[in-house]
């Protein structure tokens, strides 16, 4: 071996390796017991020297079988406290308890198996037997000795920290052998080790680090911290530091972090206020009135009806519609109103107006903002938590976050319209193509579907919008045209956040939310 | 809305040219139509109409209409609606429809070019109509039978449930009205209808042939329609005449483009009508409406000349006139959808293309803003997340079962009344549990755990004008073999620290938290919430193997 190797070698050494190599000064071949003798380390770290050493190359072993030693298990050690089920179960009896099996699992505290194995053994050998109501009954003049024979040997192994078997007489040591735990078997009371001979040399490297170790001194104390009290007294300069692996693994830590979807709509948010709009914020428990009939939504529409949104049980209804929104959207609903429609000729329905729903879409915050005398012009969005009634699947949460808002400007137009669904496009979706496809929603006219060419997912529909139909807007106070606008987000979120599966926006899982990172702007 | 079947030739056939699948897809605009599936080996399309309003599309005929119209640029012509046409044929109405199933309307078709697909789309175009426009037959249904076999003059009347017998579609027997109800799949799926009444409609012909039992189900002798069919009695019965009225009008336009004679069938009515007693059908019941041209041009953001809202409205269905200044536009007949100006804008940016509008941002400058509670949230979670928190977000609605351990004895619970499934049936009103689900979910993930959210709630409030009221809470908890009050505290208390809240813990006694370890968290008189550590029976059962500490305070009531 060379010059560089060797020092290499001996710069690794650890303080206990080197107390390993400098008993050998006396000998060739050394045992681990004399090997303890000599250089004053214990079991284990001469087990970690003599490991290390033999992976460097410096040091052989030859291992011969040795003895056997005994010690007691969790439950032998048990045992010899408390007794033998068996025991336990013969006192009692002797003592004039009367108890049953399912007695003894109750109110003793002993594993059921434990028991019923215990019952059955003292049944086969005669020494109990199971009358009426299941109570156990001890036989007269039965041979207990067996019994008692097992509790001596555990008191016996279980005297001391470690006994060597072959030290105990033959019936014993097979006594010990029938009850000993295998592993991955069930309980067992002993446990027997093979204790082997182990004989050390040094390997021809091994004998020029002693060389060297003599010639140049080493360092037998190590420290693995640095402690105040070595800094405060100045001992640290005797004190050689344990160098550490630095390429293993560094344990895992967790940190205070937003939740990535969370994260995502926060983005979302500000984006939306970048581009001058204003939150507008909403009841989840909604009546039909701002969720339906405000958006002339006429009270038979097919998406109205019980299998589309979540009633209410108590209280079923909001007390009054405020005036005077109520009066003002049913006329529109019977006959128009001054609406300069025809309206959906019917009667409207002031009872069922105000029953109490789950908030079915976003567009109900829309409908409470355009009542509430909003800002002309203004731009106003909301991310607004919504229930649909559908059966929850990898595409259907119980619930889910729309993203929905309105415009209002003397300037609105349909041509306005467009150029505000452009602008979502670019600046949501980072899309630079656009394509816009006629579409129906019952409150806006005319209205249009935007679809946008996003640079990862292709083609896709990001979202509907519309001019709200003066049904809409005239009867709750609002005369300059108003955009409505909807997009559809979701897809969007899983992708940033690589998901496939909805219901995954809304993880229980801890791990899986720890993990989740998110790009966002892209 | 609905989907309907349509082999591409028949669409083809109908618009009079072979169209490429890309083409078609485009003009599908104009139907507000979107093409979901093509299979070009059966020929199979499904296409999807997204206009509720609009029951005319809903079939292949008015499909290849609204793009036939595009491609010759004007509307289709169908004579049988002047007026002044005599009907041979009568239906009587009896005296007592009226309060059970007023309203009846019957053209005859004679002459269908007649096929398989043809079939199919008239069993589907029904069924559609009654389904959906006539809100499950209990407004429309509509009944088809063999011309030929049919004696005039037919009755509407009424009949008692074991007056008549007939053997019903789908049946080898006769039987009575009331068995029909009992034991035919539609007697039992649309029996609901009728079953209010003592006495059931009924359509019999001048030689006591039962035609059918509307809206249930039609006679096999006459009202199977096959392919050997040419001449037919179509007949609309319902609950509101402007929509039975128009249902046939969509049957007639679409049996006309399948090459059929229409001829008209006198309604004698002893009751007055909006229509009259005595009404044939079909029956234009179009409106017109005058509007300028500069109404378009102010809703769509660009001057439109007379000329061309003349030109784009024509080649979308409408007859157009100029009036002056103003145009005077006729919708067809087997429309009523236009309930106020704006409906005929956009009919109107439908005819031209979308694309052909240059997309404009608006002009008018406005400031962006988060509400106030946003902003106070948003600060919340800053602080839990430097605190060391990971924030979660979590579902509102949940089942019962899962708020169970956290209500005291006088909460009460926001409960959905048409439970769908329990797992869905009530709306959260704190979110601790939420969290404690997350806990029961994550014992493999790595401790400590320290978790918040930030959510919304919703609760009764008698003080309330909707009964109910929506709060944003936050809840925190830790969960590591020490987690502790005092843990959870120190978390709170430097939260509230830098929120700039004065507040105090009081002795306090709450469903999750142990006796003796729980507080109250009171600003003044103002309580905000709870802080406690978990009863050890709430973790066992919730089955969360680590101590556990966790507070909820109302954030709208600190932003106060």
């Amino acid at each position: 071996m060379d010059i560089s190797s060797l020092n290499k070698l001996f710069e690794s050494l650890h303080p206990l390796e080197n107390k390993f190599l400098l008993t050998f000064a006396q000998g060739d071949l050394l045992t681990a017991p004399r090997v303890i003798e000599l250089s004053g380390l214990d079991e284990s770290r001469l087990d970690m020297a003599s490991g290390w050493l033999v992976s460097k190359g410096l040091l052989s072993v030859t291992e011969e079988p040795g003895v056997s030693l005994v010690t007691l298990t969790e439950t032998g050690s048990e045992y010899r406290d408390k007794g033998t089920p068996e025991q336990r179960i013969i006192r009692a009896l002797q003592e004039g308890k009367q108890f049953s099996v399912k007695d003894i699992i109750q109110t003793w505290g002993m594993d059921p198996s434990e028991v019923s194995s215990a019952t059955g053994s003292l049944k086969a050998s005669g020494v109990i037997r199971i009358v009426q109501g299941g109570i156990l009954e001890l036989v007269t003049g039965a041979d207990l000795r067996a019994y008692e024979y097992l509790g001596t040997v555990i008191s016996e192994v279980g005297s001391g920290t470690s006994l060597v078997l072959s030290s105990l007489t033959p019936d014993k040591q097979e006594l010990v052998q029938a009850n000993f735990h295998k592993r991955g078997k069930g309980k067992g009371i002993f446990r027997i080790t093979e204790k082997k001979n182990r004989t050390f040399s040094l390997t021809e490297a091994g004998k020029e680090i002693l060389r060297l170790l003599r010639e140049r001194g080493a360092v037998t104390e190590e420290a693995s911290a640095l402690t105040p009290d070595m800094l405060k007294q100045g001992t640290w300069k005797n004190v050689r530091f344990r160098s550490y692996n630095i390429s293993l693994n560094p344990p895992r830590t967790s940190i205070g972090r937003k939740h990535p979807y969370r994260e995502f709509l926060d983005y979302v948010k500000y984006q939306f206020v970048s581009m001058g709009f204003q939150e507008m914020r909403g009841p989840l428990v909604e009546n039909e009135f701002w969720d339906m009939d405000a958006l002339f939504m006429p009270q038979f529409h097919p998406a109205r009806n019980i299998h589309d949104v979540y009633f209410v049980k108590d209280p079923s209804h909001a007390k009054e519609i405020e005036a005077p929104f109520g009066r003002q959207v049913a006329a529109a609903h019977r006959d128009g109103g001054r609406t300069g429609s025809t309206g959906w000729r019917y009667q409207f329905d002031f009872e069922r107006t105000r029953r109490l729903i789950l908030r079915s879409q976003g567009t109900a915050v829309s409908a409470r903002t355009l009542a509430s005398g909003p800002k002309v012009p203004g731009k106003y969005f909301s991310i607004a938590r919504c229930f649909r009634y559908d059966a929850v699947d990898a595409t259907h949460a119980p619930d889910f976050n729309q993203v929905e808002g309105i415009v209002l400007g003397e300037d609105i137009n349909f041509r306005t319209l467009l150029g505000l669904l452009k602008l979502f496009g670019q600046e949501i979706a980072k899309a630079e193509e656009f394509q816009f496809r006629p579409a129906y929603f019952p409150f806006t006219e005319p209205s249009v579907e935007l679809h946008v060419k996003h640079p990862k997912l292709g083609w896709m529909e990001l979202g509907g919008a519309g001019i709200f139909r003066p049904e809409v807007t005239l009867p709750l106070g609002v005369d300059v045209p108003v955009i409505a606008w909807g997009l559809g987000l979701d897809r969007m979120a899983m992708v940033a956040l690589g998901i496939q599966d909805i219901r995954d926006l809304f993880s229980r899982d801890l791990d899986f939310v720890r993990t989740k990172k998110i790009k966002l702007g892209q | 809305m609905p989907t309907i079947d349509i082999k591409k030739k028949d669409l083809d056939g109908l618009i009079g040219k072979k169209l490429s699948l890309e083409t078609l897809e485009n003009h599908l605009k104009l139907a507000k139509a979107e093409l979901k599936e093509y299979n070009a080996e059966s020929d199979d399309m499904k296409v999807e109409l997204s206009d509720s309003n609009r029951p005319d599309l809903w079939c292949a005929e008015g499909v290849a209409r609204q793009i036939r119209m595009h491609l010759t640029g004007k509307p289709e012509e169908y004579p049988f609606f002047k007026p002044g046409r005599k009907a041979t044929r009568i239906i009587r109405v009896a005296k007592d429809m009226k309060a059970v199933r007023p309203y009846l309307a019957a053209c005859t078709a004679q002459g269908i070019r007649m096929n398989d697909a043809v079939l199919t789309q008239m069993i589907q175009s029904q069924d559609k109509l009654a389904e959906i426009f006539g809100r499950k037959r209990s407004t429309v249904s509509i009944g088809i039978y063999e011309l030929d076999k049919i004696a005039f003059p037919v009755d509407y009347r009424l009949a008692a449930p074991d007056e008549i017998s007939f053997t019903p579609l789908g049946m080898t027997e006769k039987m009575t009205l009331g068995r029909i109800l009992d034991q035919h799949p539609k007697g039992i799926q649309y029996g609901g209808i009728v079953r209010p009444f003592k006495k059931y409609p009924v359509l019999i012909d001048g030689m006591n042939q039962v035609l059918s039992f509307p809206p249930i189900i039609n006679s096999t002798e006459i009202g199977e329609v096959k392919t050997t069919t040419r001449n037919v009695l179509v007949e609309v019965t319902g609950t509101d005449q402007r929509m039975v009225a128009l249902t046939l009008n969509i049957i007639a336009v679409s049996l006309y483009d399948r090459g059929a004679e229409i001829d008209p069938v006198q309604v004698v009515c002893p009751y007055a009508t909006d229509l009259g007693k005595n009404i044939t059908f079909p029956r234009d019941t179009s409106i017109t409406v005058s509007l300028s041209p500069e109404r378009f041009s102010q809703a769509l953001g660009e001057d439109v000349s007379a000329v061309d809202l003349k030109r784009r409205l024509t080649a979308y269905g409408h007859r157009v006139r100029s009036m002056g200044k103003a145009l005077k536009i006729t919708c067809p007949p087997y429309r009523d959808d236009m309930m106020h100006p704006m409906d005929m804008v956009e009919d109107y940016a439908i005819s031209r293309g979308y694309e052909s509008f240059e997309a404009v941002m608006p002009r008018e400058s406005t400031v962006g803003g988060l509400s106030s509670l946003e902003v106070f949230s948003d600060t919340v979670r800053g602080h839990m997340v430097g605190t060391g928190f990971q924030e979660f977000v979590s579902n509102i609605l949940c089942s019962r079962e899962e708020l169970a351990d956290a209500l005291s004895a006088d909460d009460r619970l926001i409960e959905v009344d048409n439970v769908m499934s329990l797992a869905y049936s009530v709306v959260r009103h704190s979110v601790l549990p939420s969290l404690l689900n997350v806990e029961s979910a994550s014992s493999k993930a790595f401790y400590p755990h320290r978790t918040f959210e930030v959510g919304e709630v919703a609760l009764p409030d008698s003080g309330s004008i909707m009964g109910t009221r929506t709060d944003l809470n936050l809840g925190a908890i830790i969960s590591h073999p020490t987690a502790n009050f005092s843990e959870m505290h120190s978390t709170l208390d430097v939260l509230l620290y830098y929120l700039g809240i004065e507040y105090k813990l009081v002795p306090s006694e709450h469903p999750l938290f142990l006796s003796g370890r729980c507080g109250k968290v009171q600003a003044g008189d103002n309580v905000l919430g709870y802080i406690g550590e978990l009863r050890p029976e709430v973790l066992e059962r919730r089955q969360i193997a680590m101590p556990t500490a966790a507070f909820e305070i109302n954030l709208n009531r600190i932003q106060l």
